[in-house]
């Protein structure tokens, strides 16, 4: 049985909330008419975005669907709290997968190394800060596919916006446009995720 | 509702802005023709913003660069499967524990003399890094990811970032900087160097090492009998009165394997003390002066 995805174009800090009917009419799964959480519906609206944030934040794709599945786990079993009022179902689910992806990365963080003993103990700091990488992460994933395919493409990737517009077939101008307004909704969620820490 | 950004052309009032948009975008990937340039020279004489903008929205193109590369993960529908299942599976254990809470208490009781010992399992796999307990098996039908303890877990996982159960599995600890091969007298950077504690509680035991750093001093402390949910704090004194925050904890049921660190050199410290929130001491260790 395949399954569509949709995701069509939902943008970091958008109001559309997403009724969208989904495939839940296909399946069995369990659904709260009370709070509106309808897990497959979530799934196909949301489901590609958490995963990309938990597979480039981890690097380790069979963890990854584990942090989605503990995902929509914890969503269900907190649906009864979920308010839309307090933002959207997508900001909900990340902030949920946020916790579950940190854990697993401390937890992985903790394994201990076997090194030789000329190697032992004085590790040298990280030269990145860990958690800095995740929010950065965390908001590529929030993106819309199009803003973020042009920002890995131009600032990750190194392409020019020629180059990238002669793979993709978008203008040029179009492409730098929506960079533009890509590293807006990049900058927002950066913000906002030093406010709240 | 259209893409303000996907179909520029067609919306004449917005040329300007997207004008705008173009050129700094441009500029922050060094995408200017020498034309655009100019023109980015003249539109910043006219609206100051694009300098703050360019700064901005270029201080965020350089905290990309830990990222390294994208990689697209489209969900699949095997992955909906498990995610349904599971979620399936959870509330139908729910029901299940609510029906048959006898028959899960007499299980708790078979497993051990402690209370849950199983919960310290995971928590013992925890400590060893293992990200086990969120490892399902993608090709089962049902998922069997902890239906009805993974809550507990999650937040001991979170947990593991500082402090280390030691439950029935204490033999994944073998990395600790107890077992670490640098040997020294006190002072020796990296070694570890064991301290008594005294005048804990009755029922109350507290043992430590202390391990010198060049940026400061760990403490990793061994604790029992704390009462569960109080919160402790670590505090190293120097040779001047002076004292450090290492670090807090709550205490638990289990033993709890924490590892602290303050920002006072090993030559410095002349005591550790376990506090009470209250301030009032629990436990001090006296250490013995080493060489600068």
């Amino acid at each position: 049985m395949s399954l569509v995805v949709t995701r069509p174009g939902t943008q970091e800090g958008s109001p559309m909330s997403q009724p969208t009917p989904g495939p839940s009419a296909q399946t069995t799964s369990p659904q709260t008419p009370s709070t509106g959480l309808d897990v497959s519906a979530a799934f196909a609206e949301h489901g590609s975005a958490l995963l990309g944030f938990a597979v480039n934040a981890l690097r380790d794709r069979a963890l990854a669907e584990d942090c989605v599945q503990e995902t929509f786990l914890r969503a269900w079993r907190a649906r009864a709290s979920f308010d839309p009022a307090r933002g959207g179902e997508r900001t909900w689910l990340f902030a949920i997968e946020r916790r579950v992806v940190l854990d697993v990365h401390r937890a992985r963080q903790r394994a201990p190394l076997l090194v030789p003993d000329e190697h032992a103990p004085e590790l040298a700091a990280p030269a990145a800060d860990p958690l800095e990488r995740l929010g950065i992460v965390e908001g590529l994933a929030r993106l819309s596919d199009e803003h973020r395919e042009v920002v890995v493409a131009v600032h990750l990737t190194g392409l020019s916006y020629q180059e990238f517009s002669d793979v993709s077939g978008v203008p040029v101008a179009t492409l730098r446009t929506r960079c533009f307004y890509a590293l807006r909704a990049l900058r927002t969620h950066l913000d906002d995720g030093e406010n709240l820490s | 509702m259209t893409d303000p950004t996907s179909e520029p052309a067609a919306n004449p009032a917005g040329s300007e802005s997207d004008r705008r948009a173009e050129l700094i975008a441009a500029a922050l990937a060094s995408d200017l023709s020498p034309a655009e340039a100019v023109e980015l020279d003249a539109l910043r004489v006219v609206d100051p913003t694009v300098d703050d903008e360019i700064a901005s929205l270029g201080g965020v193109v350089a905290r990309l660069g830990p990222v390294g590369t994208w990689q697209d993960a489209p969900a699949d529908a095997a992955l909906r499967d498990r995610v349904e299942s599971a979620v399936a599976r959870d509330g139908s254990s729910d029901a299940a524990e609510r029906a048959e809470p006898a028959a899960a208490a007499a299980t708790d009781a078979q497993r051990a003399e402690r209370a849950d010992p199983s919960d310290r399992a995971e928590e013992a796999a925890v400590a060893a890094g293992a990200p086990a307990p969120l490892r399902g098996d993608a090709s089962a039908p049902v998922v069997p990811l902890r239906p009805r303890r993974s809550r507990r877990v999650a937040l001991t996982v979170l947990g593991a970032a500082a402090c280390v159960a030691v439950g029935v599995g204490g033999g994944v600890l073998a990395a600790t900087p107890r077992d670490a091969h640098v040997a020294g007298p006190p002072g020796t950077l990296g070694a570890v160097e064991h301290v008594a504690f005294a005048g804990e509680p009755s029922g109350v035991a507290v043992d430590g090492d202390l391990v010198a750093h060049t940026w400061g001093t760990e403490t990793v402390l061994t604790v029992d009998g704390l009462p569960t949910g109080q919160a402790f704090s670590v505090v190293v004194v120097d040779d001047t009165g002076a004292e450090h925050e290492s670090g807090a904890f709550l205490g638990t049921d289990v033993t709890i394997d924490c590892r602290m660190n303050a920002a006072v050199l090993r030559e410095h410290v002349v005591a550790v003390e376990v506090r009470g929130a209250d301030g009032v001491e629990i436990a001090t260790a006296s250490v013995p002066s080493v060489d600068a």
